[in-house]
């Protein structure tokens, strides 16, 4: 009996061999890696620099409320056309907050991205709802 | 296509005019005994933002603008204009001389409500010296008028910033964890008790307080920490109405026989606690939401107030630059204030926000 | 020209089926009570022109309205009608106001029908006291009778300026035009069919120009307008000082029954109040219609007072937010979309390379 429980541990406590497994380690560290750049995000969404009027995200969204992620792709009368939630957020990098666009792979606009979902968790997708 | 027919679409026209060019007679069908009856301009919630030198945040200089300017086209001039507090963003002396500059144009004598993006960064020194009292009553036509100061907070977070300026960006963060609920506070409340002392039960009382006076959703201080305490001071009075500024959205409520509105920001506006999903919270249930439109007109869900009093009682009339303007009246019938609109029938953008 | 021929074979072909709107544009919108017919537009297309329903025989629709011109009468500034008398306000075109929701650069009417029956009894368009005068020509002219009993079904006394208005929105509902090099590319796949130029221009009319949330495109068409109002700063300067004695006297005189129409063309202080003189709301004050920018390469002068001569001109006075010096002073009406864009020299250039695109085939410079 215990040498099996110790083979079975061993098991366990080994790196996973296929590239289909992962352990409950490696999803708390992944969900960590996550929480780091929502942070980022909350930083970049009340950082006065992001625009040039020094006025931030969290002026209008507090919480990131009303910016409903769940509904991208949508069409975007600000934009003529369907967009997604990035190309929104540089709309208002550039209007209300008067500053520069960032490229949808930014770290930036990632970390944003990643903030303005996990306030809005447990959402149920809508995409096109206006 | 629109569909609105040749008929509705010109009784619209002829009939839509609001504020002082009303014909006479739509306005005074309300009003019982013309010599009590009176209209006032609110306008609130400007957050004048300094940027750098005499650059401000032109947003928000231009939603002031057009309140002031709106408010000079009423004809009537209204009695008095009372501004609801949060004048300038982080309550620096230039915000402050820039939004009285720009108030200083309106026609009507202008009284003043504290906000707590005016009062945090030097605890209302500035502001005192300039504008007086930060409470203070006063009567006008038969209504006794309370002005509270309702956004101090525990002394003992007051005191422990190390400089007045994080104070005050704590502060101006609507979502910062790191805040503070709003109070009234006791020194004001044994003063509110003495002022009312003087005053019959059969007088109208008007209050205007920056924070809601009640409690309706904590994690964005809209919230005001002895709210019970203040509506117990002012429960034995007939007729009670509340205005308050410091939400950026349309709120209204009854609770026993206090009335209380809220007014829109001239700034920009906030979404309703509600769209937070991660928390609960307790807009009143009367409530019919502003719409939303369009961010990219920048006026979008902002805009002043006009305020019939009547009878000691309000019909607050929404002046929304962009979108369609809203009455919110007190209702004999029913005992509380209705949309006179759309309190039974809403529309799509009242529920999208 | 061949657009509309070939929408009124096909109407002729299929009955009372709607030719296919041009690529760029949905369908036009028919109201229940005035369907299409080809007599009915070859009737209403007689009326536009007919100047005897003026007062001194001299203006008919046509006269601010003419073809070669996209249906405006460019490039004056604003206006002209009996005697040579000018009104306040920049003629717009025809083409393409089918899919308008509100008629004149005010919204005062809710329809083409509507808008026609005005300009006969204004004093300084067609000068006439009542329709009297129309409905005689109607009524016993022979071509008249023969087309009326074609379109409507009438004898001759049955004729009503109803019938006359709604033959004329009829013709008005074939004046429809896209095809444009813009729509060829941008609905039509064509790579080519419109400049690299005007590709960049796009860009601008989409992002730092700000142009496409009053000036609005979709996935499936382009209209250009979002049949609202707003203020843009144009001529409000000539008010702003005296707005609320004008407003106020503006608003009496219009309880004690003066006809807005008439007002706001013969006054230039009183065109100034904008959609303000047709609602009363001050969220109106000072504000114009989004006009649609299909061919407007062609229509110049450009505003409701005809006073950007060029669309360089145009874009300027948007670059300034709203200014044609740049410390002309902007009034508190102004509308909140409105501010300074900081648009380099090549991006205004582009811009209005683009706007050069959206001129229909048939309208095209010859």
């Amino acid at each position: 009996m215990k040498r099996t429980t110790i083979l079975l541990s061993a098991l366990l406590l080994a790196a996973p061999a296929a590239a289909d497994e992962f352990t409950e380690a490696d999803l708390k560290r992944w969900q960590a890696e996550f929480q780091t750049v929502v942070k980022r995000g909350r930083a970049a969404f009340t950082d006065p620099k992001l625009g040039s009027n020094g006025v931030v995200c969290a002026q209008c969204h507090p919480n990131a409320a009303n910016t409903h992620p769940e509904t991208y792709p949508k069409f975007q009368k600000q934009l003529g056309r369907v967009a997604e939630l990035w190309e929104m957020v540089n709309w208002c990098i550039q209007n209300p907050l008067e500053g520069e666009p960032l490229a949808a792979d930014d770290p930036r606009m990632i970390a944003l991205q990643a903030y303005i979902n996990w306030e809005r968790r447990g959402a149920k997708l809508a995409p096109g709802k206006h | 296509m629109n569909t609105l027919s040749r008929r509705s679409f010109l009784k619209r026209g002829a009939g839509a005019a609001i504020g002082g060019l009303l014909p006479l007679s739509l306005v005074e069908v309300a009003f019982a005994d013309k010599r009590r009856n009176f209209t006032f301009a609110y306008i609130s919630d400007s957050h004048i933002q300094h940027i750098k030198g005499n650059q401000f945040v032109r947003n928000w200089d231009r939603g002031l603008i057009r309140a002031v300017a709106e408010t000079n086209l009423m004809d009537p001039k209204p009695d008095f204009v009372m501004y609801g507090g949060d004048l300038a963003q982080l309550g620096t002396k230039a915000e402050l001389d820039h939004g009285l500059e720009l108030l200083g144009a309106l026609r009507p004598h202008t009284r003043f409500v504290m906000g707590e993006h005016d009062y945090y960064l030097d605890l209302g020194e500035y502001w005192s010296k300039l504008l007086g009292p930060q409470y203070y009553s006063f009567d006008h036509k038969g209504v006794h008028f309370v002005v509270l100061n309702s956004i101090l907070t525990y002394d003992k977070w007051i005191n422990k910033w190390s400089t007045p300026e994080e104070r005050m960006n704590v502060m101006a963060g609507l979502d910062n964890p790191l805040g503070s609920p709003f109070m009234v506070g006791a020194k004001q409340r044994a003063w509110l008790k003495q002022d009312l002392a003087k005053v019959s039960k059969d007088t109208p009382v008007v209050v205007f307080s920056h924070s809601p006076l009640q409690k309706i959703y904590k994690g964005w201080n809209f919230w005001t920490e002895d709210a019970e305490q203040v509506q117990a001071l002012l429960k034995p009075f007939k007729q009670v109405t509340v205005f308050y500024g410091h939400v950026h959205q349309i709120q209204y409520n009854q609770i026993g026989n206090i009335s209380f509105y809220s007014a829109m920001a001239t700034a920009w506006p906030w979404p309703y606690p509600a769209t937070y999903n991660q928390k609960p919270s307790h807009l009143p249930k009367l409530t019919v939401e502003m719409n939303r439109a369009d961010p990219f007109f920048e006026r979008d869900a902002t805009g002043w107030q006009f305020i019939d009093v009547w009878s000691g009682r309000a019909t607050v009339h929404y002046s929304l630059p962009e979108n369609t303007p809203r009455t919110v009246a007190y209702n004999p019938k029913t005992r509380r204030p209705e949309d006179t609109r759309y309190q039974k029938k809403r529309i799509p953008p009242q529920k999208h926000y | 020209m061949r657009n509309m021929m070939f929408a009124i074979m096909l109407g002729t072909a299929a009955g009372m089926a709607q030719a296919a709107p041009p690529l760029g544009l949905p369908p036009v919108p028919v109201p229940a009570d005035n369907p299409q017919n080809p007599a009915k537009v070859r009737l209403g297309e007689k009326l536009f022109h007919d100047k005897r329903f003026s007062s001194t025989g001299e203006v008919s629709c046509a006269t601010c309205h003419q073809r070669e011109k996209v249906f405006t009468d460019s490039p004056l500034r604003v206006s002209r009608g009996i005697r040579g008398l000018t009104g306040t306000r920049n003629a717009p075109t025809v083409v393409n106001a089918a899919y308008m929701h509100t008629l004149f650069w005010d919204g005062r009417e809710p329809d083409l029908e509507g808008q026609a029956g005005q300009p006969f009894l204004n004093p300084v368009e067609m000068g006439l006291k009542n329709y009297d005068p129309i409905l005689e020509v109607v009524r016993s002219d022979r071509q008249y009778r023969k087309l009326f009993k074609q379109a409507f079904g009438l004898e001759p006394k049955q004729i009503t300026m109803r019938h006359v208005v709604q033959a004329i929105a009829s013709f008005e509902r074939t004046l429809v035009s896209g095809d444009s090099p813009f729509d060829r590319w941008y609905f039509g796949g064509d790579e080519k069919a419109m400049s690299e130029q005007a590709k960049r221009g796009f860009k601008v009319f989409l992002g730092k120009g700000r142009c496409v949330s009053c000036h609005t495109i979709s996935q499936t068409h382009a209209l250009f307008t979002d049949n609202r109002f707003h203020n843009l700063n144009v001529g409000f300067a000539r008010i702003d000082k005296d707005v609320r004695e004008l407003a106020v006297a503006f608003m009496q005189a219009r309880k004690k029954g003066t006809s807005v129409d008439v007002a706001v063309l013969s006054n230039k202080n009183t065109s100034e109040l904008g959609r303000f003189a047709v609602t009363g709301e001050w969220r109106d004050m000072g504000a114009f219609k989004t006009p649609t920018l299909r061919n407007v390469a062609r229509t110049a002068p450009y505003m409701h007072d005809g006073s950007l001569e060029t669309l360089e001109d145009v874009v300027n006075f948007y670059d300034k937010g709203g200014r044609v010096e740049d410390d002309d002073p902007v009034n508190a009406f102004q509308s909140g979309g409105i501010r300074p864009l900081n648009l380099s020299d090549d991006e205004k250039a582009d811009l209005v390379a683009f706007l050069e695109a959206l001129t229909s085939p048939e309208y095209a410079k010859k």
